[in-house]
């Protein structure tokens, strides 16, 4: 961004994602019938309470994923729990919803932020990058999974202004139809899942969200492919680990 | 000082061998994770570079043992340690390697004596880890120097730390001789993504990247047109990818099926740093 001042151009094509996209998106997976997690920022159900309600109400998973965009990696214990806490208290209350996972919004964790988490009531995590599996880690009060996920696939990598766009309207297609049939082919040998990360503001326009509607149906193809949220991926993880034990 | 060494005319490949094709991994994980002004490793980078060690590596071992090829790990000192088992494997099924700095150190920013410290300490983590004596080096970003030390310090057998030519070429100084194996931006550091170090951390939390299918026609016209110059001359085709690129799967199956492509064509053939220097050798005897 030229200078660090909030820019209104951006910051308007960001609020694209609250004001439609997010509502062009529940349409779609409504009529693909996907269940899909959804992480949101406290503030922004509380300045758009009506679609966080809708994609509750759609039996889709509701998570944190701060309470103002915070940066938490150089925070605080006590800032950090109260960005858990009031994240927590703010989707709580426009949907009656207990949250259960958690995103940090730049992908940056303290190291202090899933001993915060853990001890907030939260099971699982989706703020690291580095494996294909989840993995179980031991917090001060307990454990807690970590779901990694990735941002080779994720929309705004390829559709995100100021960059320019890359690979056409066929890029988020192309790429994640390779990242998926690629997984599949080792899901043959050992388990495997895809965590696609969208943005509200990106695939939520008319053009790629018409190449996520086509990336379902091919991915429903396969009918041993499942679209799932991370809740259940964290609730088989937990199943297994309580069996190991 | 040192000078280069004429290449003899015309250089030949083995018969058969019309394009040689080096698929070189760079196993380097997250040693080179940007910094914050405090430090501290970014922790969005550092996660998807860690990737490499724990993934993707392995991902793309697996590749090349389906396809029966070898290839040759550069490896950092750091991550050799930090991740043995990956390199212990790769080594037991005979791929080549080569030494990457110690924690992907950018050496032109170093003096020499600290240049010199770091490729000796690498050099013994290779004799500690692998119980090898390290026949290879590719630096990162090459210092003035780099190329005196090795000859000087070490008894390595090539190095393919430059960029300058399409083919090898015989170095001598120091009473000793090297075979520089250059490389070339046509590697998925370029093709695939922009990392974000040296550059800023960047507000979007990813690298700015390309699609599978503009890197598998990237990689495509590269190997066409050297396929096509290797009717009638010497060519080489270094590929370069990074345990943390292309080992995620969307990366690693472009990488399968530019090999499956590749071996229809007659006379090409996959090899590995250490073979390239044992047919150019024969060239300069």
């Amino acid at each position: 961004m030229p200078g660090d001042r909030p820019n209104f151009m951006v910051g308007g094509a960001l609020e694209y994602g609250a004001r439609t996209g997010i509502w062009n998106i529940l349409e779609l997976l409504d009529k693909l019938n996907v269940k899909a997690t959804f992480m949101i920022c406290g503030i922004t159900a509380q300045k758009y309470p009506e679609s966080i309600k809708a994609a509750h109400a759609a039996g889709h998973e509701i998570a944190g994923m701060s309470f103002g965009f915070d940066r938490v990696r150089t925070m605080s214990f006590e800032r950090e729990r109260s960005v858990v806490t009031q994240t927590i208290k703010a989707l709580g209350d426009v949907c009656g919803v207990q949250i259960k996972g958690w995103r940090c919004p730049d992908y940056r964790v303290s190291d202090q932020t899933l001993d915060v988490l853990r001890e907030q009531g939260l099971t699982w995590d989706s703020s690291l990058l580095n494996d294909d599996y989840p993995c179980l880690f031991q917090c001060e009060t307990g454990s807690l999974i970590e779901i990694p996920f990735t941002t080779s696939t994720a929309d705004k990598t390829f559709i995100g202004y100021p960059y320019p766009q890359r690979g056409g309207p066929q890029a988020l297609f192309d790429v994640w139809n390779s990242e998926y049939e690629f997984l599949y082919g080792e899901a043959a040998q050992s388990s495997r899942y895809m965590m696609l990360s969208l943005q509200t503001w990106a695939v939520g326009r008319p053009a790629p969200l018409q190449a996520l509607g086509q990336f379902i149906k091919r991915a429903k193809r396969d009918n041993d492919t499942q679209f799932t949220r991370c809740s259940e991926i964290a609730e088989w993880c937990s199943n297994r680990v309580a069996k190991r034990n | 000082m040192w000078t280069e060494l004429a290449r003899p005319k015309p250089g030949r490949w083995p018969a058969g061998v019309r394009l040689p094709i080096i698929v070189s991994v760079h196993h380097q994980s997250e040693e080179a994770a940007v910094e914050f002004d405090d430090g501290r490793a970014d922790p969005f980078d550092y996660s998807e570079r860690q990737y490499g060690g724990r993934r993707g590596a392995w991902r793309l071992l697996d590749v090349m043992t389906k396809h029966n090829i070898l290839g040759t790990w550069i490896v950092c000192g750091a991550t050799l340690e930090k991740y043995p088992a990956i390199s212990r494997e790769a080594r037991k099924l005979k791929h080549s390697f080569g030494g990457h700095t110690y924690a992907h150190e950018m050496m032109c920013n170093y003096p020499p004596e600290e240049e010199l410290g770091l490729i000796r300490k690498t050099v013994s983590v290779f004799e500690d880890v692998l119980g090898e004596r390290l026949r290879g080096w590719r630096t990162c970003f090459a210092s003035h120097h780099t190329i005196d030390l090795l000859l000087e310090h070490f008894s390595f057998e090539w190095d393919a730390s430059l960029w300058n030519d399409d083919l090898p070429y015989m170095i001598e100084g120091h009473g000793n001789k090297l075979l520089e194996i250059p490389f070339s931006q046509y590697g998925d550091a370029a093709l695939a993504i922009q990392i974000t170090n040296p550059a800023p951390v960047n507000p979007f939390c990813t690298w700015h990247t390309n699609t599978p299918s503009f890197i598998a026609n990237a990689l495509r016209a590269q190997f066409n047109a050297l396929y096509e110059r290797g009717a009638n001359r010497p060519v080489l085709m270094p590929l370069s990818v990074h345990d943390f690129i292309f080992g995620r799967p969307s990366r690693a199956k472009v990488l399968d099926e530019f090999i499956a492509f590749a071996k229809e064509h007659e006379g090409v053939v996959f090899t590995t740093h250490d073979e390239v220097r044992s047919w150019c050798l024969k060239n300069y005897a």
